[in-house]
């Protein structure tokens, strides 16, 4: 044989495997099947399943080591009956598409999903609506796969008997985009996941926090907008996260931040929006972080510096009408504060160099006295308090010495 | 006069009450690690002689905190979430504690309480897990 037949013959070979691969349909009536999971039991790795418009009372489908690529016509509704899992997955190369899967199983020591993948590579879970959700998508050991465009409500009971919208659980490189996220626990979760990104997702309304990072690195997320959570977004036990043109909007509570550092090390923060929170950002074991072109308006506290904080610097941020621009503890610890503007600012620029001539000090005397007795936030507008901030910005005791910004800016930051 | 008198002295009365105040879910913020506390399978909480409540969201946040405070574990009264009762708040030191791979808590300790032993193993069934008392995972976790 000589080599071109050779190569022909393989050719041959090679195109058989997909001769094989069939399209199995579903519908109630007329089809190949009419229960998705008989359908998904007889089919062979590699065939596509297509499931007609019209209601499916399944649960607990479960696709063990089998490539199958899953897609529903408009109007293809799973109801689980609160009967545990819809899709239980363990398999490589998996597509599921355009499927809406309802009514998940609440329960207390088990993690009910609408999709389950474990130990699943290069998946695609893609047009997925979860109405009534326990967990929405639950994605264990599994790495290379996307997200995207996925709408996940739960039931938005103030309860605690929710899970989380999309949750990553020692993943790798995962792509989680354009996701609508709401009335969960987290709108998305990453445990130990890391390498990921994740971008242009809605989260709104959660119970815990739109965002959150859990002992996770080199993830990066981007143009994300998280409104009315617990919380906006935390990231914990972490290293070299990037978070840049996020929107953080209306976190509002006792234990509301638009974003949570603890215990986090080299990441970014740029052309962010903090808008409406209690606490713009609240930092606590924060190390080597910058902040740069970012906007903090109208917030309670734009930033909350607990201890252990070192060798951060925030430049050329916009500070905007915040009750408090900055609370700190303890000394500065080689942060650094330089050319951000500050709406508070009341210097003057002479020499004309869009530089105020005047130091500004971020941290107020009141902010130090409300850290220690928190009532006393009750005094915040009065004349009292004007006074005795005037009076440490004469001569200043309690700020630590050196938390100046010596290069103010005398016009807002545009990027 | 008499009537405000009353009030005040019965504010202050249960002011100091060391028995544990009701956790609210989705609101309350742990005091170790600032995660608002969501999950009542695993919250924990403590109450110090003086009245004063403590509250965490994970039994493993209450160990490491208490890790430099020695003299506030001795006398305050420590409580956790009994894991097949959600919700419910048993005491932290006669508790019997199970690290079980597939019961996952929120702060990555994989740590659950239960009130016994016997139930504690019921509810792992045969899953692999190690047991401890109060000691055994205080020392474990610090």
């Amino acid at each position: 044989m000589n080599p071109k037949t050779t190569i022909s013959f393989l050719l041959f070979l090679f195109s058989t495997c997909f001769v094989f691969a069939k399209t199995i349909t579903i519908c109630k009536t007329g089809c190949d099947f009419n229960s998705i999971k008989t359908a998904v039991d007889s089919s062979k790795s590699g065939d596509s399943l297509f499931i007609k418009t019209g209601l499916y009372k399944e649960s607990n489908i479960v696709i063990y080591k089998k490539s199958l690529y899953i897609t529903g016509e408009k109007g293809t509704v799973i109801d689980t009956q609160n009967k545990g899992y819809g899709f239980s997955v363990e398999a490589t190369d998996i597509i599921i598409k355009n499927l809406t899967i309802k009514n998940i199983e609440v329960s207390y020591t088990k993690e009910y999903a609408a999709i389950l993948l474990f130990k699943s590579y290069d998946f695609v879970i893609e047009n997925i609506t979860v109405e009534r959700a326990f967990f929405g998508l639950l994605v264990q050991k599994s790495k290379d796969g996307i997200i995207k465009n996925n709408t996940i409500s739960g039931e938005g009971k103030a309860e605690a008997d929710s899970g989380n919208a999309i949750h990553l659980w020692h993943c790798e490189n995962v792509k989680v985009l354009n996701n609508d996220v709401r009335r969960m626990r987290d709108g998305i979760y990453l445990e130990f996941g890391n390498s990921s990104y994740i971008a242009n997702n809605y989260s709104t309304q959660n119970m815990r926090y739109g965002l959150h990072f859990m002992f996770s690195n080199d993830n990066a997320y981007e143009n994300n907008t998280f409104e009315a959570n617990g919380a906006g977004v935390a990231v914990m036990f972490s290293k070299r996260i990037k978070m840049f043109n996020n929107l953080f909007k209306k976190n509002w509570g006792t234990a509301s931040y638009g974003i949570l550092l603890k215990e986090i090390n080299d990441a970014e923060l740029q052309n962010n929006i903090f808008e409406d929170n209690t606490i713009g950002v609240n930092a606590d074991g924060t190390n080597r972080i910058t902040f740069t072109e970012n906007t903090f308006k109208n917030n309670g506290y734009a930033i909350k510096v607990h201890g252990a904080c070192y060798d951060n610097i925030y430049s050329k941020n916009n500070f905007l009408h915040n009750s408090f621009d900055l609370s700190y503890s303890g000394k500065l610890n080689s942060n650094k504060f330089e050319n951000n503007y500050w709406s508070n600012y009341t210097g003057y620029d002479l020499d004309k160099d869009g530089i105020g001539d005047v130091p500004y000090r971020p941290v107020k005397l009141f902010s130090y006295l409300v850290n220690r007795t928190p009532e006393s936030i009750v005094l915040l507008r009065s004349l009292f308090i004007d006074i005795i901030n005037f009076s440490e910005k004469v001569s200043p005791v309690f700020t630590p010495e050196n938390l100046i910004d010596n290069k103010p800016l005398m016009h807002k930051v545009t990027w | 006069m008499k009537r405000l008198s009353l009030l005040i002295f019965l504010c202050s009365f249960f002011s100091c009450s060391k028995t544990p105040q009701t956790i609210n879910y989705g609101t309350d913020m742990c005091h170790f690690c600032q995660m608002t506390i969501v999950t009542k399978t695993h919250a924990a909480q403590m109450v110090t002689t003086k009245g004063k409540q403590y509250k965490f969201d994970a039994i493993e946040c209450m160990i490491r905190f208490l890790e430099d405070k020695q003299d506030i574990m001795a006398s305050g009264n420590l409580f956790i979430a009994n894991y097949n009762q959600p919700g419910t708040m048993i005491d932290a030191k006669t508790a019997t504690y199970a690290v079980c791979e597939e019961i996952t808590s929120p702060m990555g300790a994989n740590l659950s309480g239960f009130k016994n032993t016997e139930t504690a193993k019921k509810i792992i069934n045969g899953r692999p897990a190690q047991y401890y008392d109060w000691e055994g995972i205080f020392n474990k976790i610090n």
